[in-house]
């Protein structure tokens, strides 16, 4: 899969947040991870561990508190605004919910060329055709570029918005529970889609998900998540097939099947997942990965 | 045996558009029914409309139908021809709902204890002593840990799953002879979400109350439901068993709709990701 060195390689990433009287939240804490080329890597985990600061941090929208950030062998962590607009053409999002990462009052071919006018990879009709194959490549008809976002479905929308992220031939895609907000059947052709163009592009996909059925479908590797940390990430089939740490095999446990015969009898549980907050002073104990088969890692569980 | 609340040819408008297109059901005593479709398929109009909730507030309409439910003392009455004052009377008592966001279904400045004591004392007739009581029983029921503690927090200082359970406490407070639960876990963690369709499973047993569950999500109905209404485009597509909708679909909306539900073991012994299978339904 990934011959060569990594696209992406996160070292010790930190995130932490102050939430007053000198408490701080550790939202992302001492995470570290490489990402393939053509590779799906999956972050899994409940609301509140993690994964979406993880992945906002990684491409800046929220500065590091610490660690570094590694795409193509740049260090981006560190890098000047002028210097990382060049790098953030690498690297492009997609968000949950598609009309809130559109604007309302103008055309959504605007919306996909406006990242080609921004990093001057085209102009004009010039743009315009490029724009038109984009909107070819993700299943729209191109005359559909001058419809505004409330004329579209949930499904196209999310469609543009890939387009849009395709526009600066990135190599690495976030996709921030990209398919989580639409329904069952849209779902399966978005994700269809993805794999596709994973394969014509080669692209590699940091895929954020609460969902792990989904995730278990599109993905190479999976990274667990719980406390900012990461507790278990390996080869797809070793963490769905051989989890090891108890939170993996509980988030698994929790999981529906979508076969009535197959119906369990869980036991009852009231826990809840403790706070992220830690007071001045004080922090979590940093979580040692141990390999327990070839590029499975497993956190230490006390 | 007679059923519960029976539901026969309910139409629903909003002015010209027709939102639920003479829907039919049977709801019995004991059973958990499941109403799934996707977004716009009217399954949650059709919950609204038996709460007679579906008027208040919209443009909404009972363009016809009958919504028959058997109330305690055996007598069947119509819901679509109550006055408002009597739907006031069954809500929340014989028949009672919970939403999918619980934090918008609780007063922010009251005690979760004093809003479940509000449900008894006005429905019940319960004095304050004896509503507290009551509200202690049903935390403990729900399985709230520490209830004491928990029924005079305010819903800010609550985790999602413990506001749903607050809201099922609510719900079930009055003894209600249908329970009507609309998405009650889409907006839930996924182990927050087994806990409290366990809890639901585990209720019905104990209260004996029918449960009409609303949902998109395939899982879930294998997980809780006895038998399932499949709706798309306002319509009844498919209707039956659970086990036999999931095994033997015999209808083509139904078909495409299982193929796109992703399952959790599918891809055991395959190292690379694969597409979905997906099967072409023409609307």
């Amino acid at each position: 899969m990934s011959a060569g060195t990594p696209l992406v390689e996160v070292r010790d990433l930190c995130k932490h947040f102050p939430v007053g009287a000198g408490a701080t939240v550790h939202a992302v804490e001492n995470v570290s991870l490489q990402v393939g080329r053509g590779e799906t890597l999956a972050v899994v985990g409940e609301s509140g561990c993690g994964k979406s600061t993880l992945a906002h941090t990684m491409i800046r929208l929220h500065e590091p508190t610490s660690g570094q950030v590694v795409l193509d062998g740049v260090d981006i962590s560190g890098l000047g605004n002028r210097a990382l607009r060049e790098h953030r053409a690498k690297m492009q999002i997609i968000f949950q919910d598609p009309f809130a990462s559109l604007d309302p009052r103008r055309p959504v071919g605007r919306a996909v060329a406006e990242p080609l006018l921004i990093h001057k990879i085209a102009k004009g009709p010039d743009a315009d055709e490029q724009v038109a194959d984009l909107f070819t490549r993700v299943g729209l008809e191109p005359d559909m570029m001058r419809q505004f976002p409330h004329q579209f479905s949930g499904g196209q929308r999310q469609r543009v918005c890939i387009a849009r992220a395709l526009a600066t031939r990135p190599e690495l895609v976030i996709a921030d529970e990209a398919v989580s907000a639409l329904d069952v059947s849209i779902q399966a052709q978005v994700i269809n889609l993805m794999m596709e163009l994973q394969s014509e592009l080669g692209l590699s996909y940091l895929f954020i998900s609460h969902d792990l059925a989904v995730v278990e479908r599109m993905s190479h590797r999976v990274a667990v998540m719980y406390l900012g940390q990461i507790v278990e990430i390996g080869p797809r089939s070793a963490i769905f097939e051989n989890p090891e740490h108890s939170y993996t095999q509980r988030l698994l446990d929790a999981v529906p099947i979508a076969d009535p015969r197959a119906r369990r009898d869980r036991p009852l549980l009231t826990d809840e997942i403790p706070s992220p907050v830690w007071a001045a002073g004080t922090s979590p104990e940093r979580v040692e990965l141990r390999e327990v088969a070839p590029g499975h890692l497993v956190a230490a569980e006390g | 045996m007679e059923p519960l609340l029976s539901v026969r040819d309910l139409t629903v408008t909003f002015g010209s558009f027709t939102a639920v297109d003479r829907v039919s059901f049977d709801l019995h005593e004991g059973q958990t029914l499941a109403v799934v479709g996707e977004s716009g398929s009217g399954k949650s109009v059709t919950a609204l409309s038996i709460m007679r909730l579906v008027e208040l507030g919209t443009r909404g309409k009972i363009e016809n139908g009958e919504i028959l439910f058997r109330q305690p003392d055996g007598e069947v009455i119509d819901l679509v021809q109550q006055r408002e004052d009597d739907m006031r009377e069954i809500r929340g008592n014989a028949i009672s709902m919970i939403f999918q966001e619980p934090l918008t279904s609780l007063n922010p400045v009251y005690s979760v204890g004093d809003q479940v004591a509000e449900a008894v004392m006005l429905h019940q007739g319960l004095a304050k002593a004896e509503a507290a009581e009551r509200v202690l029983e049903m935390f403990r029921l729900v399985r709230i840990p520490e209830p004491e503690k928990r029924m005079v927090q305010y819903p800010h200082e609550m985790s999602g799953g413990m506001r749903q359970r607050v809201m099922i406490a609510m719900a079930l407070s009055c003894d209600p002879k249908v329970l009507i639960a609309d998405e009650p876990t889409t907006a839930l963690d996924v182990t927050i979400q087994a806990q409290i369709l366990g809890l639901m499973r585990d209720l019905r047993e104990q209260t004996g109350a029918a449960v009409l569950i609303i949902t998109h999500d395939m899982g879930v109905v294998a997980e809780v439901a006895d038998d399932v209404v499949v709706m798309n485009r306002a319509k009844v597509v498919e209707h039956g068993p659970a086990v036999d909708i999931f095994e033997n679909p015999s209808e083509p909306y139904t078909q495409a709709l299982l193929a796109s539900v992703p399952r959790l073991g599918s891809m055991q012994g395959r190292s690379e990701p694969a597409p979905f299978e997906l099967v072409e339904y023409d609307s």
